[in-house]
């Protein structure tokens, strides 16, 4: 009997920890493999969120593909989203608006999820709504910092030049603009706008007004090319460059070859790296704001695809995609510039990510049956320059 | 009386015939190889990748086939690229100002009209002004890149488009079915032209020499002009079956098609000097296989960033297999 109680003992316990081995390989996600297709092949941001991704793989269960898009030609990108499908890939994370009607088709046609990051999206979105974002393989994008519709970023610019003027010796009175087109960037356009309104709203009772040069569209607006030599000619007397367009590459360059980069100060959107021999105090003092999207913002993308991939998804998912803004970084001091350079952005090395692999995990719906889509985005949108410090 | 053959001369000519086929042998041999290696790697989505191949390969088949005249002749046009990207965005502009079918068939017939000035420029120019006809084809290419940026400078974005279901059956087995009878329908007529009119003979014979083809009382120039002509109309539907595919084009439509339109006639086997040994097939041999290559290298897991890479390998490996070998210049 003795012997039989034993058996009936080792037999449940085998049948227990079957039955945990089975729940465990019901809650591993399923493998997945993702292709992501980026505006450029290098770069601090791409070789960032690389890393940020690569981090991940093994937690999601998820391996990724990567290819480069061009900025112009659409059939050169559909032939490129093709070889991803072609590659295998369950989901595909695109950097790019161009050809969107044409791939989103081919990704309906092969059951493959489409979603953005680090683009707004909105050719797709003012134009072909219904075709993009109502598509049930078209989830959403994270957008390069505000989305058209939530721009604040005229506002941040204002205040990084309040805060220079505050802790100058000489401030700034005049100031210019720099944009990319406004079929590329409208945000950029309504940042500009909402720039001089803010301006103009300060000078009402400061002390010393700020001039701001209206936009020249023969100079001021870059066609993802160094800004025109004559800019400076045609803006005499300024002090500062708010440069809501990349200014490391298109307009640092031509203030050096202008002569000017030890007497304009520049505040500008993004971060190529070399910027902080200049910045702040430090070098020639041109850079006094750089403005950098948080790479962690590509587990929107990442998070909604897995969801899908897994069969599950947030109970709170929207009908149709959405376009988020997400977090940007604002280095507006020397004191900011030493906690960026130990952000994921500036190292390359994930450990540096805001978020490690299980929190990522815990963000997704088949990892965590509490996680919302609510939940996803608040997480994404107040991500802070304080916060890379922790 | 019968004649035997003694076993060294049977190799001998074996051996013969391998050297006067090997550039036929090596372009179909890597048809059937990189057809081999789709059909194993397709995996799971061979009919996908089956539809994908044909609709990439359309458009520079179609451009490759009527390039034939010209490749013959061991002239090229270096503008062909521009000519796509200035064609397509043409045509979307007058579908979207006319509307509906009317506007598809205005759209494509003043293309056509343009592309047909422009292969008669070419070749009249080069022969008038007796320069190598790449120059005239520079020229060409220089005009359309500005046309284009001013085009599209015009619209203020990025990008235009039409609905596709304009410009294509929206069911896909019927557009591929489309592509197919297009394909069919050119391959058809550039070889009838190219085999069985004064066309392709006399292009081939001003390859193979120019002064003996002019010397035996045809004129040159005419036919070079109908040769470059004979490629317009290729080119323009050859962009209206690129426009099939996307609806939309944009500053950089048609980039790299003359350098994928030479590297496709070359790896199909076309001398790049012109001459008797050109051949339509070419076009149809070199295409299939330069995007089944790509196709099988992505679903053989090779990095897509690396495919150009190895893609350069094959090409020049192929190159020093038919690369004439006293001369060290390409076959003629």
């Amino acid at each position: 009997m003795k012997q039989f109680t034993k058996s009936l003992v080792a037999l449940m316990l085998v049948f227990v920890m079957a039955l945990g081995c089975m729940s465990v390989a019901s809650a591993e996600p399923k493998h997945a493999k993702i292709g992501v297709a980026f505006y450029q092949d290098t770069g601090y941001a791409v070789t960032a969120t690389k890393a940020y991704l690569e981090s991940l793989s093994d937690a999601l269960n998820v391996e990724f593909v990567y290819a480069v898009l061009t900025q112009t030609d659409e059939s050169a990108n559909l032939s490129t989203i093709q070889n991803l499908i072609s590659a295998n890939v369950d989901g595909i994370i695109c950097t790019m608006d161009l050809g969107t009607n044409s791939i989103i088709e081919e990704c309906e046609m092969a059951g493959v999820y489409l979603a953005g990051y680090l683009c707004d999206y909105d050719t797709s979105y003012t134009q072909n709504y219904d075709r993009v974002f109502k598509s049930e393989y078209f989830l959403g994008t994270a957008t390069d910092g505000q989305n058209p519709d939530d721009t604040t970023i005229g506002t941040t610019m204002f205040n990084s030049l309040l805060e220079y003027n505050a802790r100058a010796e000489k401030p700034l009175t005049h100031v210019s603009m720099a944009i990319f087109p406004v079929w590329a960037f409208p945000s950029q356009m309504t940042g500009a706008q909402q720039f001089v309104e803010a301006v103009e709203e300060y000078n009402k009772t400061a002390e010393t007004p700020i001039t701001v040069d209206p936009l020249d569209e023969e100079v001021d607006v870059l066609m993802f090319s160094p800004m025109d030599t004559t800019y400076f000619a045609k803006h005499p007397g300024i002090e500062g460059i708010i440069s809501f367009a990349a200014g490391t590459s298109f307009v640092y360059p031509v203030m050096v070859q202008a002569g000017v980069d030890k007497d304009i100060k520049l505040f500008t959107t993004g971060f190529e790296g070399g910027e902080e021999n200049n910045f702040g105090t430090k070098g020639t003092q041109t850079f006094q704001q750089n403005m950098v999207s948080a790479v962690e913002s590509v587990t929107y993308p990442l998070v909604l695809i897995l969801n899908k991939i897994n069969g599950v998804d947030f109970p709170d998912m929207p009908e149709a995609a959405e376009r988020i803004s997400t977090s940007q970084f604002c280095i507006n001091s020397d004191e900011d510039l030493d906690v960026f350079v130990h952000s994921i952005y500036y190292t390359g090395n994930a450990a540096d990510a805001m978020f490690t692999p299980d929190q990522v995990l815990n963000m997704t719906a088949f990892g965590n049956p509490d996680a919302t889509y609510a939940g996803l985005r608040d997480i994404l949108a107040h991500m802070t320059i304080e916060d890379i410090a922790k | 009386m019968s004649t035997k053959t003694n076993p060294a001369e049977k190799q001998n000519s074996f051996l013969a015939f391998l050297g006067k086929h090997v550039y036929d042998i090596a372009a179909y041999a890597g048809l059937a190889v990189t057809l081999i290696l789709f059909l194993i790697f397709g995996g799971k989505r061979l009919s996908y990748n089956a539809q994908t191949v044909l609709q990439t390969s359309a458009p520079t088949i179609i451009i490759a086939l009527g390039a034939v005249f010209v490749y013959s002749m061991g002239y090229m046009d270096v503008s062909v690229g521009q000519q796509v990207g200035v064609y397509a965005i043409l045509m979307i502009m007058i579908i979207n100002a006319v509307g509906g079918v009317l506007g598809v068939i205005l759209g494509f017939l003043a293309v056509l009209a343009l592309a047909l000035l422009c292969g008669a420029f070419n070749g009249a120019v080069a022969v008038w002004l007796k320069l190598p006809s790449i120059v005239t084809s520079l020229f060409l290419m220089f005009f359309f890149t500005g046309a284009q940026l001013l085009l599209m400078e015009s619209t203020g974005t990025n990008s235009i488009s039409v609905p596709t279901s304009l410009l294509r059956p929206a069911n896909r087995s019927a557009y591929n079915l489309v592509l197919v009878l297009i394909i069919v329908a050119v391959t058809l007529a550039v070889t009838y032209f190219s085999r069985f009119t004064k066309l392709g003979k006399y292009t081939r014979g001003i390859g193979a020499n120019e002064t003996a083809t002019a010397q035996s009382g045809v004129n040159t120039t005419k036919w070079k002009v109908i040769a470059y002509m004979a490629f317009g109309v290729c080119v323009a539907i050859g962009s209206y079956v690129m426009l099939m595919r996307t609806g939309s084009a944009g500053k950089g439509t048609g980039t790299g098609y003359a350098m994928d339109i030479m590297i496709c006639l070359i790896l199909g086997g076309m001398p790049l000097s012109g001459g008797m040994k050109s051949k339509v097939s070419s076009a149809l041999v070199g295409t299939l296989t330069y995007v089944l290559l790509t196709n099988d290298l992505t679903t053989m897991g090779v990095d897509l960033n690396m495919i150009n890479f190895v893609k350069a390998a094959i090409f020049i490996v192929i190159i020093l297999i038919t690369c004439r070998k006293h001369g060290g210049v390409l076959p003629r």
